[in-house]
């Protein structure tokens, strides 16, 4: 790994220049957010082999939210109560912004860019009553606030933009917490929902599940090229239920619920942490850190398998399956039913993994 | 279901290979060819006299065989131990499942190499105690269709047990004992191996505290003593201690040295049970008994504690980075 002492020297001329690209930051193909045995905050640049490119430190632990289209900046959420996120120079190494949510806001830990890098989403919620919100952010003018509208839905907590580049979906967690300590609110009557959204905030598509499933929080998203969402979920309801964690939707379609078998799903403990589709598009996978271990979808909905791994969370598409990470600082390569280590990393890998370039479609 | 307790990670910098090949010899893998035989032994009982009482003295030894290792949940028994104890069953699947195949009189329930692929509900040993026990199952007349049901029943159990003792001694251990090594994918390091077997000493008493005690329990207004495990077969109690002898012996198997503060609660644990007047926990509408169980509980906890401060806080232990922190 480069330091970023060294790093900053050999970069000095690069970081001159405003608005560098990610090509100045060593091409990271993902962006992982980590905490170091000395218990500080990171964020790592990787390459697709898991090899470390950066390592940038940051104030507090948080996720990484979304990468730039272009420019070498990511922005970074502050956890819970996430009052603030963080506008980080990937190839400088400094905080280029620091966006506060509007007062009576909060943020929800998730972002995404417009195609173009000129508008920045932010998923929040109204702290009083837990109303969704997205922010819009102008990115040229210094991550200013202009705007922002509902997402028809209470705690949104993932949201992506679309391959069209023209909407935005949304997982209304559906659940209400209470304003200061977040306690739940409203277990029984929760109704999460899938929101597309266009990105001046009109209604295009509202999905919600069957009544029997409305306990169970929509909460992460995986985009494939050609529109399909899967979503992601965390059962709230009654424990060793076992419900579906994962689904699949198409704007105008049916959802498709993907059920692993039984024993595999009690195994997941109703949680799911990430999603993602394969570097193919033709399978899908959720990870439960709960459970350690990962399940495979077919993009049918049909169950492929699982992979074992203690505190497993962050997970992305890659050339040949998947990237995944650990709280144990690993990354491994997840190849069809095969798993291999690519690296154990002296970090404890945050819940996510950003692919960098575009918004991570397969 | 089951509770999954707090993953535990190693910090050490250095390798403590020392401990994963003692309890997977001196512990583990003794304890799966221990219910292998159990299992064996109640499935050759019932090919001779599938009636119910002739049957329940096996049924005890087979699942005091298997809480040996009855709470482990990693490798071959990630899953398959839910086939062996699927419980709690909140939803009543088990006795639905086995009233439906008796209804029907399935030809799964005469078929043990089929009955591998029935709903793990009616499956091992929460299923047969239902059949040797329950109160709408037991009566069953030798040459029924429930007899036959318990006869395919322990004999899929049994081939169960010699799964996971196969799946263990051929497959697993060997992973345990080459955490580190290239391509190992489970264990990306000697000390990763460690804190995977320390979390299931530590997980195994958090489920006995917060879920064989704490379900019965339920709250002081309204026990619940129906949740209580295996109440039907009367050892709700019983389970809570072997569970317990279990997890302290892996954890002196783990332990470099002795761990004479763990002995003494978990003498402690024996002392405070032996209080205890039902041992099928069916007595907690008295305020007295209902005492004396949260007293078995809290006692549950301090072995727990004692193990994390003996064995775990010296070799550096905390709590998992995501599965600890939802999100």
């Amino acid at each position: 790994m480069t330091t970023r002492r060294g790093f900053l020297a050999t970069l000095l001329a690069a970081s001159a220049a405003p608005a560098t690209g990610w090509a100045a930051a060593g091409d990271p193909a993902y962006l992982a957010a980590a905490k170091d045995p000395q218990g500080g905050f990171v964020l790592a640049g990787l390459q697709a082999d898991g090899a470390e490119l950066f390592r940038i430190p940051l104030p507090a632990r948080g996720h990484a939210g979304c990468a730039h289209p272009r420019r070498a900046e990511a922005v970074g959420f502050a956890r819970r109560p996430g009052t603030y996120a963080l506008v980080i120079d990937c190839a400088g190494g400094s905080v280029l912004h620091r966006l506060a949510a509007p007062e009576g806001h909060s943020f929800n830990g998730h972002g995404a860019y417009s195609a173009d890098g000129t508008r920045l989403f932010t998923s929040e919620q109204v702290a009083e009553g837990s109303a969704g919100r997205v922010g819009v952010w102008d990115v040229a003018a210094g991550y200013r606030r202009i705007g922002g509208f509902a997402t028809q839905g209470l705690g949104p907590h993932e949201l992506r933009l679309m391959p069209d580049g023209a909407s935005l979906v949304v997982a209304n967690g559906g659940i209400q917490t209470d304003a200061f300590d977040r306690t739940m609110l409203n277990i029984e009557t929760m109704r999460p929902s899938l929101a597309y959204l266009g990105l001046e905030g009109d209604l295009l598509d509202l999905v919600e599940l069957e009544p029997d499933l409305r306990q169970n929080s929509i909460r992460h998203l995986a985009l494939r090229g050609d529109g399909l969402v899967g979503f992601a979920m965390q059962w709230q309801g009654e424990p060793g239920a076992a419900p579906p964690l994962l689904g699949l939707h198409r704007r105008g379609g049916a959802v498709t619920l993907c059920q692993a078998p039984l024993a595999e799903e009690l195994v997941m403990d109703g949680y799911a942490g990430s999603v993602a589709f394969d570097g193919s598009g033709t399978e899908i996978a959720i990870t439960s850190p709960r459970g350690g271990r990962l399940h495979r979808f077919a993009d049918t909905g049909a169950y492929l398998g699982a992979v074992s791994r203690a505190d497993v969370c962050g997970l992305a598409a890659h050339a040949q399956g998947y990237l995944a990470s650990d709280g144990l600082g690993g990354l491994l390569l997840v190849e069809a039913a095969q798993a291999r280590p690519l690296r154990r990393a002296g970090l404890s890998w945050d819940n996510h993994i950003v692919p960098v370039g575009g918004q991570g479609h397969a | 279901m089951i509770l999954r307790a707090t993953l535990c990670l190693l910090c050490l910098a250095s390798p403590l290979r020392a401990g994963v090949p003692e309890a997977l010899t001196g512990h583990i893998l003794p304890g799966y060819a221990g219910f292998a035989e159990a299992a064996g032994d109640l499935a050759e009982a019932a090919r001779q006299d599938c009636t119910a009482p002739a049957l329940r003295a096996r049924y005890q030894l087979a699942f005091d065989a298997w809480t040996v290792v009855g709470d482990i949940r990693m490798g071959p028994s990630e899953t398959g131990a839910l086939a062996v104890v699927f419980w709690p069953d909140a939803r009543g699947f088990t006795p639905r499942t086995l009233q439906g195949f008796i209804a029907d009189q399935a030809p799964v329930g005469r078929d043990p190499a089929a009955y591998a692929e029935a709903s793990i509900a009616a499956r091992g040993l929460f299923a047969l105690e239902q059949m040797l026990y329950g109160a709408e199952f037991a009566g069953y007349a030798p040459g029924s269709y429930a007899c036959a049901l318990v006869q395919t029943m322990t004999a899929d159990m049994a081939a169960q047990a010699q799964a996971l003792q196969d799946g263990w001694r051929d497959g697993f251990a060997p992973v345990l004992l080459s955490a580190g090594g290239p391509g190992n994918a489970s264990f990306l390091s000697e000390t990763e191996a460690m804190a995977a077997l320390y979390t299931q000493v530590m997980s195994s008493l958090e489920v006995t505290a917060d879920t064989r005690l704490g379900r019965p329990l339920g709250s002081f207004d309204r026990p619940r003593p129906t949740r209580a495990e295996a109440w039907r077969a009367g050892r709700s109690l019983r389970n809570v201690l072997l569970y317990a002898r279990a997890a302290r012996d892996l954890a002196v198997m783990l332990a470099p040295g002795p761990l004479p503060q763990t002995d003494a609660a978990l003498a402690r644990l024996e002392e405070l049970a032996g209080r205890v007047s039902d041992p099928g926990l069916q007595d907690l509408d008295d305020p007295a008994a209902r005492l004396r169980l949260e007293i078995v509980q809290q006692q549950v906890r301090t072995l727990r504690d004692t193990i994390g401060a003996e064995l775990g806080a010296p070799l550096g232990l905390s709590a998992g980075f995501n599965s600890a922190d939802g999100d």
